[in-house]
C-alpha cells in the first residue's frame, strides 16, 4: 500500500504553453521569453490552427490573441471549452488594447487572465508562472485526494480482514475458558480459576475491540445496511437491560428501567439499535463508581422515541466534548472497575443512529454523572 | 437441556469444533459427530443420520448453504442450525428460505449459544421425543 506523495516544491520545466497569434513576430517574441523560463512552446497563427495544435500538444496552457483573421479568440477559447470541458487548459487572452469591453468578454468566453500588448517580459512570465502553479496544484491535489482515498479503502479491507480472521479464534478461546470456569472439563483449583478467568476476561476484551474494529471498517466503507422493522422501544431496552443487569451485578451496579410516556413503535434495524442501547448501558456502568444505579429510561412524544441513559460518573468534561462520539476518542475518564475502552463504543453508536436518521446527544446532569439521550424517528 | 437426539457438528476450524463440543457437551448432549467440510459431512449424514446439524456457513470447497442444499436434498426434515461468524443478513436470509432452522453466531457467549440452540431444539423436536424424527411442519 503506497502512501501519497506530493512534491515539495512546484517543477514548472517542461510544462507545455500553447501561443496563439496571427502575428509572427509577437510570436517570436513571446516564445523566446517562455523558452528561456524552461517551458515547452508549441505556436499557431490562427484559431483555427490552434484547435489542431491543441489536440497534438495538449497545453498545460493557452495563451490566445484575441484579434485574429478567421475565428478571433474568444470564439476559439469557447471551442475548446466545449471540447475539453474541465479539461481543458487554462487559457490568457492577448490584446493589443487594454480595452475594458474586450477584458469583460474574454472572462466571459472562459479566459482566467488577459496580457496587453506590447508585452513586458517581467509581467508575462509572472503571470504565467503563478497561472501554472495554480493548475499544478489542482492537479496534485486531485492525485492526493485519489490516492488518500485509495490508501483509506486499503486500510479498511485490512482491517475488515484482520478483525474477521481474529474472531473466530477469539470466540474460541473466550468460549472455552467460559467452558472452564463452569467447570466443563471437571473443577478447578482457585489458581487455576484464576488463571481461565483471566484468559476469559483478556479474550473477551480483545474480541470487543476486533468487533468493533469490523464494525467501523464495515460503516466506513458504506456497507452499513440496516434491515429496519417496526419494532418496539420498551421490548429493545428491556432485553438489553436485563442482560446488562447480569455484568453489571459483578460491581455492585444495578440498572433501573423508567418507562416515561407510552410504548411507541419506531423502524428500525433491531440487532444495531440494541448495540447502541448495550453500549450506553455498558458505557455508564464502566464510568460510575462499584454499586451506582444505572437509570434508563424510555421516552417518547408526537415527534419520536427513545431513550436515554443516566450514570453516576464524573460526567463529560467540556474541553473533552468533542472528542466523545469520534474515533478513538478516549477521554481523560478511567473505567471504575479496571474494564477496557477501544474509543470505538461511541463513534459506532452515532453512525450507527444517524443511519436511522435519529440523533444521539450527552448533557451532564448537575451534581453528579451523564445522560446520554438517544431519539429516533417514529414507525409512519 | 432436554435433547438425546445425536448432533452432526460441520465446520472448518478445529477450535470451533472443540468449542462447540465441549459445549455441546457441558449441555448434556453425548452423541456429537464432526466434520470439517461440507463434503465430508455428507457421507456422515448419509451415514449417521444424525437428529441436528450445526453447520458453518464459511467453509472451503463446500459452502454451508451448498452443503444444507445438499442435505435437505437427501432429507427434507432434517433440522440444521447455522453457524455463522457475522450476521450477514443476506446469508441469513438464504440459509432461511433453504430451509436452516435457525441460525447462531459463533461469537457469541456460550451461555447464548446454549440458549438458542435449546429453543430450536424445543420448536424442532417433541419433548421426550428422542432419536427425532422432527413433527410434521
Amino acid at each position: 500500500m503506497a502512501g501519497p506523495t506530493l512534491s515539495p516544491f512546484i517543477d514548472l520545466t517542461g510544462r507545455r504553453i500553447l501561443a496563439v497569434d496571427d502575428d509572427r513576430i509577437n510570436l517570436r517574441i513571446i516564445g523566446g521569453i517562455l523558452r528561456h523560463e524552461g517551458y515547452e512552446i508549441a505556436e499557431a497563427a490562427s484559431g483555427e490552427q490552434a484547435l489542431e495544435v491543441y489536440a497534438d500538444f495538449h497545453p498545460n496552457l493557452v495563451l490566445l490573441d484575441v484579434m485574429m483573421p478567421g475565428i478571433d479568440g474568444f470564439a476559439t477559447c469557447r471551442t475548446l471549452k466545449t471540447t475539453y470541458g474541465d479539461k481543458c487548459a487554462p487559457v490568457i487572452f492577448v490584446t493589443a488594447k487594454s480595452e475594458a469591453d474586450d477584458v469583460v468578454m474574454g472572462f466571459e468566453a472562459g479566459g482566467v487572465d488577459y496580457l496587453t500588448k506590447p508585452f513586458r517580459p517581467k509581467e508575462v512570465v509572472a503571470r504565467i508562472r503563478t497561472h501554472l502553479s495554480n493548475q499544478q496544484l489542482v492537479e496534485q491535489q486531485k492525485l492526493l485526494v485519489e490516492q488518500l482515498s485509495k490508501a483509506n479503502a486499503a486500510k479498511d479491507r485490512f482491517l475488515g480482514m484482520c478483525a474477521h480472521d481474529l474472531r473466530n479464534p477469539l470466540s474460541s478461546i473466550r468460549g472455552l475458558a467460559e467452558l472452564m470456569v463452569e467447570d466443563a472439563i471437571g473443577p478447578l483449583s482457585t489458581e487455576q480459576r484464576e488463571i481461565v478467568q483471566t484468559i476469559h476476561g483478556a479474550s473477551q476484551s480483545m474480541l470487543q475491540l476486533v468487533n468493533e474494529l469490523l464494525d467501523v471498517a464495515t460503516i466506513e466503507a458504506g456497507h452499513l445496511k440496516l434491515a429496519k422493522e417496526p419494532t418496539s422501544v420498551v421490548e429493545i431496552v428491556e432485553r438489553s437491560v436485563h442482560l446488562s443487569n447480569i455484568e453489571a451485578a459483578k460491581k455492585n451496579t444495578r440498572i433501573e428501567l423508567v418507562k416515561a410516556g407510552s410504548d411507541r413503535m419506531v423502524d428500525v434495524d433491531r440487532n444495531k439499535i440494541r448495540q447502541v442501547v448495550d453500549n450506553l448501558i455498558s458505557n455508564a456502568v464502566k464510568y460510575s463508581p462499584r454499586g451506582s444505579v444505572i437509570t434508563v429510561l424510555i421516552h417518547s412524544d408526537e415527534s419520536g422515541a427513545g431513550f436515554a441513559v443516566r450514570d453516576s460518573g464524573p460526567g463529560i468534561p467540556d474541553s473533552e466534548r468533542h472528542k466523545l462520539f469520534k474515533d478513538y476518542g478516549r477521554l481523560s475518564s478511567v473505567p471504575t472497575g479496571g474494564e477496557k475502552s477501544t474509543g470505538l463504543g461511541l463513534a459506532i453508536s452515532r453512525k450507527i443512529v444517524e443511519a436511522h436518521d435519529g440523533t444521539i446527544g450527552v448533557e451532564n446532569i448537575p451534581g453528579r454523572g451523564a445522560e446520554f439521550v438517544v431519539r429516533l424517528p417514529l414507525s409512519k | 437441556m432436554n435433547f438425546s437426539g445425536s448432533i452432526m457438528l460441520v465446520d472448518d476450524e478445529a477450535h470451533i469444533r472443540k468449542f462447540i463440543s465441549l459445549l455441546l457437551r457441558h449441555l448434556g448432549v453425548d452423541r456429537i459427530m464432526e466434520a470439517a467440510n461440507g463434503s465430508l459431512a455428507i457421507e456422515l449424514y448419509k451415514k449417521e443420520q444424525p437428529d441436528l446439524v450445526m453447520l458453518d456457513v464459511n467453509m472451503p470447497v463446500m459452502d454451508g448453504l451448498e452443503t444444507l442444499r445438499a442435505l435437505k436434498a437427501i432429507n427434507p426434515d432434517c433440522v440444521v442450525i447455522m453457524l455463522t461468524s457475522l450476521a450477514n443478513r443476506q446469508t441469513i436470509d438464504q440459509a432461511a428460505a433453504l430451509g436452516a432452522a435457525n441460525y447462531i453466531r459463533k461469537d457469541a457467549p456460550a451461555e447464548e449459544i446454549g440458549r438458542a440452540l435449546s429453543e430450536t431444539i424445543e420448536a424442532c423436536f417433541e419433548p421426550d421425543e428422542p432419536a427425532g424424527s422432527p413433527p410434521p411442519p
